[in-house]
């Protein structure tokens, strides 16, 4: 399989980021090399954050994804998705919080803009917005059927506390339902 | 040697191989992009019995490691570069009075505050002398996750085998990135632990600094019946301060000394990919360190799939530099290009180690990393 980069983007503060760490873990698990690599600036709240997530069979050397190679970008704020989009690569796919980010009629053309409202879907469907970061996680696997989703699923659930499984379990679910009606 | 897998962050692969290297006391203030290193140990180390201070600066957080060295622990601090200046003096302080610690910088943009999230390599020259006098540093950089662990337990066992401080530099890039990591067994990492030297004849009889002209002064314990003075000011072998002409010149002469005769000892290097370079006119040699050496690896990738025969070699040792490796290597390969996250901080030492002046350079110091592509370009561009 060949490598898959992904960058999920936002302000910091916005928790969307852990998504990473969960992708990377499990692509390791199954024997592959996962590099989770985060920039942020020195704003405390409201920066723009990237974070660049690479899955390969292959080692992995260098930690960020190179501009114009990215696969598949998330992002759920406008600062963070107007700065890194350019690093996606012709025809890739942008998955954005329609209320928050505003692509330009332009960027359609460039990118399959795909708008999925992952914190309203977080907060009111599943009740907690803090889940935005897994429902996240579901629609990028979906998209970029990177990792088997059980393993997915069990190092999602190994890095959150019992008492909170159900609901990601259940922010998992929603975030891939959403994910494959976009796809249909 | 056995292994196992570990999924972590640079930073935190520090702190937990200061814990299995048996460092027992983290003082400290909390400097991005170094924080996660304090957060990690102040978890462990209570569980080990040990101790984690957060203090009021950067200033107090040395000198509470330079006490719990000087009581006996295996003690460590953690920063980045505005914490690096001021911890200078303190700095000073240790090598003059041959006290053992490490300390992890992981280098940002500078300098003063300068970038506080972004990774620089800018440190590369302060590490070699933080503080004024004569003295040599002992500065060992991580260039992946891995090392991140094995130069930290490195640097305790250099720290205890010359007596003084141990600078690990780590970078942004390499301290927030969040992978795999292959590492010695916890089993392993203990049965390489030397403790440093102790005198265990008649408390009458310990001189501590009155040690062989190339070695570290053996410094027992405080408050084991062993009692000695201990001075910035320059010396005798109790320790207590004088202006004697050949005591002044032997101390400073043996700081230098201790650590240049047994560089056998501290001297690390990766040579990736230099196995078939035989010196023909059109290979390529990088020199490169830290994440920016990921960078050049990747990019030796891309040059050897286009028919370049290149190869990097990365000191893991910074200071005291591989001068005579370097001088083989430059002595051999024509075509030497050096890459730093700074302006040629780490160059100017290839180039007098070389003796050779026609070296190329890429260079960044606008906090952002130096991409493969940009490697292969240069490359293609001035060879």
């Amino acid at each position: 399989m060949a490598k898959t980069l992904m960058r999920f983007t936002g302000v910091g503060g916005q928790g969307v980021l852990l998504a990473g760490e969960i992708f990377a873990a499990a692509k390791i698990k199954t024997g592959g090399f996962g590099l989770k690599t985060a920039t942020y600036t020195s704003q405390v709240r409201g920066g723009p954050t990237v974070v660049d997530i690479q899955l390969d069979e292959e080692e992995i050397y260098y930690p960020y994804a190179n501009d114009g190679e990215v696969n598949f970008m998330l992002s759920v704020a406008d600062v963070s998705y107007q700065s890194f989009k350019d690093g996606v690569k012709e025809g890739g796919t942008i998955v954005i919080e329609p209320n928050l980010v505003h692509p330009t009629e332009e960027d359609r053309k460039i990118w399959n803009i795909v708008e999925i409202p992952i914190i309203t879907i977080a907060k009111e469907e599943v009740g907690n917005v803090i889940t935005q970061s897994v429902v996240a996680l579901a629609i990028a696997n979906t998209y970029m059927d990177a990792i088997e989703k059980q393993v997915l699923l069990d190092t999602m659930l190994s890095k959150v506390p019992a008492k909170v499984h159900e609901i990601n379990l259940k922010a998992y679910d929603l975030g891939e339902k959403y994910a494959k009606e976009q796809m249909a | 040697m056995a292994t196992r897998e570990v999924i972590s962050t640079g930073n935190e692969l520090s702190a937990i191989a200061a814990v299995d290297a048996g460092c027992t006391f983290f003082g400290g203030y909390p400097l991005t992009p170094s924080s996660e290193v304090m957060h990690v140990i102040s978890d462990l180390l209570p569980k080990v019995g040990g101790t984690s201070i957060q203090m009021e600066d950067e200033i107090a957080g040395i000198c509470c490691v330079i006490g719990a060295a000087m009581a006996g622990s295996r003690a460590l601090t953690a920063t980045s570069g505005p914490g690096m200046s001021l911890k200078a003096e303190n700095l000073g302080l240790a090598q003059m009075a041959d006290v053992p610690l490490v300390c992890v910088n992981v280098m940002r943009g500078g300098p003063s505050t300068g970038l506080p999230t972004r990774v620089s390599q800018g440190d590369i020259k302060q590490a070699s002398n933080p503080s004024h006098g004569d003295y040599r540093s002992i500065t060992l950089c991580a260039g992946n996750l891995a090392e991140c662990y094995t130069e930290t337990v490195r640097a305790f066992n250099l720290a205890d085998r010359f007596m003084q401080p141990v600078i690990v530099l780590l970078d942004e890039t390499i301290g927030h990135m969040h992978g795999k990591a292959d590492l010695p067994t916890v089993e392993d990492v203990k049965a390489g632990i030397v403790p440093r030297k102790t005198f265990d004849g008649p408390a009458e009889e310990y001189f501590p600094y009155e040690c062989g002209p190339t070695e570290p002064a053996v410094l027992n314990p405080m408050f084991e019946g062993y009692r000695y003075h201990y001075t910035g000011l320059h010396h005798d072998k109790n320790g207590f301060p004088t202006e004697e002409i050949e005591t002044c010149r032997k101390l400073i002469q043996r700081l230098e000394d201790k650590v240049m005769a047994h560089q056998d000892e501290i001297e690390l290097n990766e040579e990736f990919m230099c196995d078939d370079l035989t010196g023909a006119d059109d290979e390529v040699l990088i020199i490169a360190y830290g994440s920016v050496s990921l960078a050049a690896k990747e990019a030796i990738r891309h040059l050897r799939a286009d028919g370049i025969k290149a190869g990097l070699f990365r000191p893991i040792t910074i200071w005291p530099s591989p001068a005579k490796r370097i001088a083989e290597l430059t002595g051999k390969i024509k075509n030497v290009l050096c890459v730093e996250l700074n302006i040629r901080q780490y160059t100017e030492e290839i180039e007098r180690a070389s003796s050779r002046l026609d070296l190329e350079g890429l260079y960044k110091v606008n906090g952002r990393a130096i991409s493969p592509h940009e490697i292969v370009s240069k490359v293609k561009e001035v060879f």
